[in-house]
This record gives C-alpha cells, sequence and structure tokens, in this order.
C-alpha cells in the first residue's frame, strides 16, 4: 500500500520539530517543563497548566485504537484504496491523540482497543507521516 | 428567564432560495443573487432596506472545489445598496443567522442578510467524483495539516472515527440508523426542491457502498448546486415584515477540543450548545414540533437528537428505529425538507433554517407539520456547533 499520493503538510514554527522527528521514525509531542502534561499537537504552551516552557518528549510506548475509519473513497486520481485510519492514544502519555494510517494487512484487521506500535512510513511530499502498526497477539 | 436575551430584538424575516439541484447552469454569483433577491422579497422588503450583508464563509475559505459565494463587495456593488455592517463568516459560524442576530440587535444594521452558495455538484462532476477536501491548495495548513497527509482526505474520513466511536460505546446499528435517511428521503418526495425524490429503502442504504466505514453512501449528504439567503431584520420592524419567525433562543459553544480527530469524546456532541440553548428558554425538548437537525452524515444529526434532549445518550438508534418517532406525523418530524441528505448540501444550516422557517409560517406545503410553533435548528456539531429554537409569530 503507498500512502505517498495525497496533500503534504504545511510546515510551521509549532510543527517543524513533529515533521523533522518523524523523517527519523521518531514520534515527538511536547511536555510542559512546569506540570509535566503532555500535549500534541505542538502549541507552544501547555493545554493544562499555560506554562509556556515546553520540550520534546519521545512516545515509544505501544498506543491503543480510539476510533478507526477504513476508507474506500478514492478522493485524488492515483490514491489507493482501501486504507485504515486510526486514532491512537498512549496509556503512558495521557492527553494524546495521533491520527495516522495502520499498516499492516490489506485491509489490517482493527477494533476499538487494540495495540499497536508506532510507525511512520513514506508519505505526499518526501514527508513521513504517522503509521501505526498492529501488535500480534502471542500464539 | 426575562427579556433580556438579545435573540428576542430581531427576528429572522426573510429566506431565500435560488433554484438548487445537483447540477444548476448558472453561475454562483448568479445562484446568490436569485436567493438574496428571495429573501428580500420574502421577508416584504425593498433591496434598498438591506443595510447589512454577510456571507460564509468569508472570501478566504476555498478548501472545496464549489464554494460558490461570489465576492461580497461584489455582490454589494449589484446591489446597489448602501450598509453599515458587512461580514465574511468563518470562525464563530456557529449559526447562520448568529453575527447577523448580534449585528442587528445591537443596532449595526436593521436588515441584515446573509448566504451561502454552493455549486459542490458541479464541482463533483467535473472532477469525475466528490473532490479531496484543500485538494485546492498544495500544502495542508492548519487543522488539515495532521488530517490530509495521512489520508483523512474529506470531511468523510474525519468524521467516520465518530460514528464508529459511537456505535461500540452505545451498541448502535447501521440498520437503525438507516431509518434516518429513509425517513428523510420519504419527505424530500414531498419538497419538489429536493435533489433526490425517489423512494430509498433500508436495504438500498445497506446495499450501498461503503465510503469511509462505517459512512456509507447514503450517510453522506449530497453536494448540490445552489444558494441560500436568509434575512435578519430588528423586531421593531414586524410592522413592515409580511411574515416574520421569531428567535426564542439560541447558543453555540465550543467547550473540546475544536479540531475533528482531537475531540475528547466522540461519542457525545454538541451538549454544552444544547444545554445552553435550553438555560435561555423556558421551552423544553418536548415543546419541539418540527426538528431541522444538521446532517451532513446521519450521525450529525444523531448527535443533536441525543444532546438535544430529544432521546437520551445512546437511544438515538432506538429512538430512529422504523422511522415512526421522525416522520412527518411523528413525535419529531425530523429534516422535513429531506435534509442535506435528500435535499442537498446547502452547507451550515442554511437550509434547515430556511425550512424551519417554512414550517413556522405553514408554508411548507405537501410537508407541513400541522400547527408547528416551534422549531428547533441546529448546525454542524464538531468544532462550531450552532442551535436555536424558532418560533411562530
Amino acid at each position: 500500500m503507498d500512502a505517498s499520493t495525497g496533500i503534504p503538510p504545511a510546515v510551521t514554527d509549532e510543527t517543524e520539530q513533529f515533521w523533522a522527528n518523524a523523517a527519523q521514525g521518531r514520534l515527538v509531542v511536547e511536555r510542559c517543563q512546569t506540570c509535566g502534561a503532555e500535549s500534541f499537537p505542538p502549541r507552544g504552551i501547555c493545554r493544562r497548566c499555560r506554562g509556556r516552557s515546553m520540550a520534546p518528549v519521545e512516545v515509544t510506548g505501544r498506543g491503543r485504537v480510539y476510533s478507526y475509519t477504513v476508507n474506500h473513497q478514492r478522493w485524488l486520481p492515483d490514491l489507493e484504496v482501501p486504507y485504515t485510519i486510526v486514532l491512537v492514544e498512549f496509556p503512558d502519555h495521557p492527553g494524546v491523540r495521533v491520527i495516522g494510517r495502520l499498516r499492516d494487512g490489506d485491509p489490517p484487521r482493527v477494533a476499538i482497543g487494540m495495540e499497536v506500535e508506532v510507525g511512520f512510513e513514506p508519505g505526499p511530499g518526501g514527508f513521513a507521516i504517522p503509521s501505526f502498526v498492529t501488535v500480534e497477539e502471542a500464539g | 428567564m426575562g427579556s433580556e436575551r438579545f435573540e428576542q430584538r430581531v427576528v429572522i424575516s426573510g429566506v431565500g432560495q435560488s433554484a438548487i439541484g445537483r447540477e444548476v447552469p448558472r453561475s454562483g454569483f448568479q445562484l446568490t443573487l436569485d436567493a438574496v433577491l428571495a429573501a428580500i422579497e420574502d421577508a416584504g422588503l425593498a433591496v434598498d432596506d438591506i443595510d447589512g450583508l454577510a456571507m460564509f464563509p468569508g472570501g478566504g475559505v476555498t478548501h472545496l472545489p464549489g464554494y460558490a459565494n461570489g465576492n461580497l463587495y461584489e455582490i454589494h456593488d449589484a446591489l446597489g445598496i448602501t450598509t453599515t455592517w458587512r461580514q465574511g463568516q468563518v470562525e464563530g459560524m456557529s449559526l447562520p443567522f448568529y453575527a447577523p442576530a448580534q449585528a442587528v440587535a445591537t443596532g449595526q444594521a436593521r436588515h441584515a442578510v446573509i448566504w451561502r452558495t454552493v455549486k459542490e455538484g458541479s464541482a463533483a462532476r467535473r472532477a469525475g467524483g466528490r473532490p479531496a477536501y484543500g485538494s485546492t491548495h498544495p500544502e495542508a495548513d492548519g487543522p488539515l495539516a495532521w488530517l490530509l497527509p495521512i489520508g483523512a482526505l474529506s470531511p468523510v474520513c474525519q468524521v467516520a472515527p465518530y460514528a464508529t466511536r459511537y456505535m461500540y460505546e452505545y451498541g448502535v446499528t447501521r440498520e437503525q440508523l438507516a431509518w434516518i435517511p429513509v425517513t428523510q428521503r420519504r419527505h424530500a418526495a414531498l419538497n419538489p426542491d429536493a435533489v433526490y425524490r425517489d423512494p430509498l429503502t433500508v436495504e438500498d442504504y445497506l446495499g450501498s457502498r461503503m465510503i469511509s466505514s462505517p459512512i456509507c453512501l447514503y450517510d453522506c449528504d449530497v453536494p448540490a448546486d445552489g444558494s441560500t439567503a436568509i434575512v435578519v431584520s430588528a423586531v421593531e420592524t414586524a410592522p413592515d415584515l409580511r411574515a416574520p419567525v421569531r428567535i426564542e433562543a439560541m447558543a453555540g459553544v465550543i467547550d473540546g477540543r475544536p479540531t475533528w480527530e482531537q475531540w475528547e469524546d466522540m461519542g457525545r456532541v454538541g451538549y454544552a450548545t444544547a444545554a445552553a440553548l435550553w438555560s435561555r428558554t423556558d421551552l423544553t425538548p418536548q415543546d419541539v414540533d418540527v426538528a431541522q437537525l444538521y446532517d451532513g452524515f446521519t450521525i450529525e444529526a444523531v448527535w443533536w437528537l441525543e444532546a438535544m434532549g430529544f432521546c437520551g445518550t445512546g437511544e438515538a438508534g432506538a429512538f430512529v428505529d422504523g422511522g415512526e418517532r421522525i416522520a412527518l406525523h411523528g413525535q419529531l418530524p425530523l429534516n422535513t425538507w429531506g435534509g442535506q441528505l435528500s435535499g442537498g448540501r446547502l452547507h451550515a444550516g442554511f437550509g434547515h433554517t430556511a425550512e424551519a422557517v417554512r414550517q413556522l409560517r405553514g408554508e411548507a406545503g405537501e410537508r407541513q407539520v400541522e400547527g408547528a410553533e416551534v422549531a428547533a435548528v441546529t448546525n454542524v456539531g464538531g468544532i462550531e456547533a450552532g442551535a436555536a429554537l424558532l418560533t411562530r409569530w
């Protein structure tokens, strides 16, 4: 499944660090240096205490699917379909939800609550886009 | 509740629509003029009475091909009027008449008109299908920067996870929700201006192709061509007006993260707006005779049925099952013009408002709900969420 057909993101001062880390395969969110709350997307301010000292922190642990959709519609001429879009939350990073693709399978097995690993794949305009991978159950 | 609510200092005096269809061979500019002139005439006013002009969205918004409002200053020039208030609306557009009501209630204008013109039907035909949101831009900016690059290329993909989550949390089924588009199609059959009027069955719905699961073709509103204009007037001008309708109460609250993918509880949308609305009136959900609830997608009407208290949280599936309660003669006639699902995507609550006004005046023809005195109108839900109660003069 090729995910490179589409519309690339406009990169801003706030999002530059996210996309640069994405290119290295790292999912980075903001952590407040004052109260420790984590936040995404990056806004340069803590959404809990309004502290302005935010530092990047990498999300490495497993996530859980909060919700999803399997898209069947070819919105652009060369778009490969179907593909699955997942909204992922992280037990170790409360307050962080990231939307991305689910990469494995055709279409992949997907369910709310399912565990996924963080990943990326080549997206539009040479950007690496969030793209999660199913955690296979033992046995 | 006293008489301090600003929305009670204004009325909706006129609604007007151009020809509406899958494709209307007329420019967006001309459709806009058709609707604006019709709305002014409908109000019983002359063009020169209009001193406020607004459109939604404002000129800078071109995410989708087929946004065809025209330029506000060129419409102003075409009408040859003098205005004291103008606005291109995007943020804050919880209801089509919200900003005009603010302007008129504060004396900035006496008769303000706002319009919304779409040529999305023609645009879809030209593109060979519904084009991607943002496809007119080389890059995705703002909130779309997180959505378009990963393939959430349409409002369908952006709303679908809400439906997935809602159905998961409350055990509501597609077989139940099918009754919303099916019943609205029955209403559309009685609306000569509706885009789709042929019967639709639950079997048709369940057999239709999936767009973004669980949203199927018949859960999506119909890209259309057409314009709707609404005139808001100062209440003291009522003697000059043909058939004004009161704004009993209105509200537009954002109490969560206002981007599609970050909204915290995707099973519940619109609740803060609905609570604010009911706090501004002595009326209750039981007093509502007809409901024009935003239905860009079936799930959006579900949000409003529950948020407004027409049924309990998670109970919309049972409420709409079989279609009786939401039929024209049911306890809550829903989207009596067919809604955007069959009447056409006139967008942003403009078509819903026009129909609410027609129902309260007794001008809804074959689909008239007898004795309609209170109408609910809602708009969108995700990001902006607007709700109003309109009442017969």
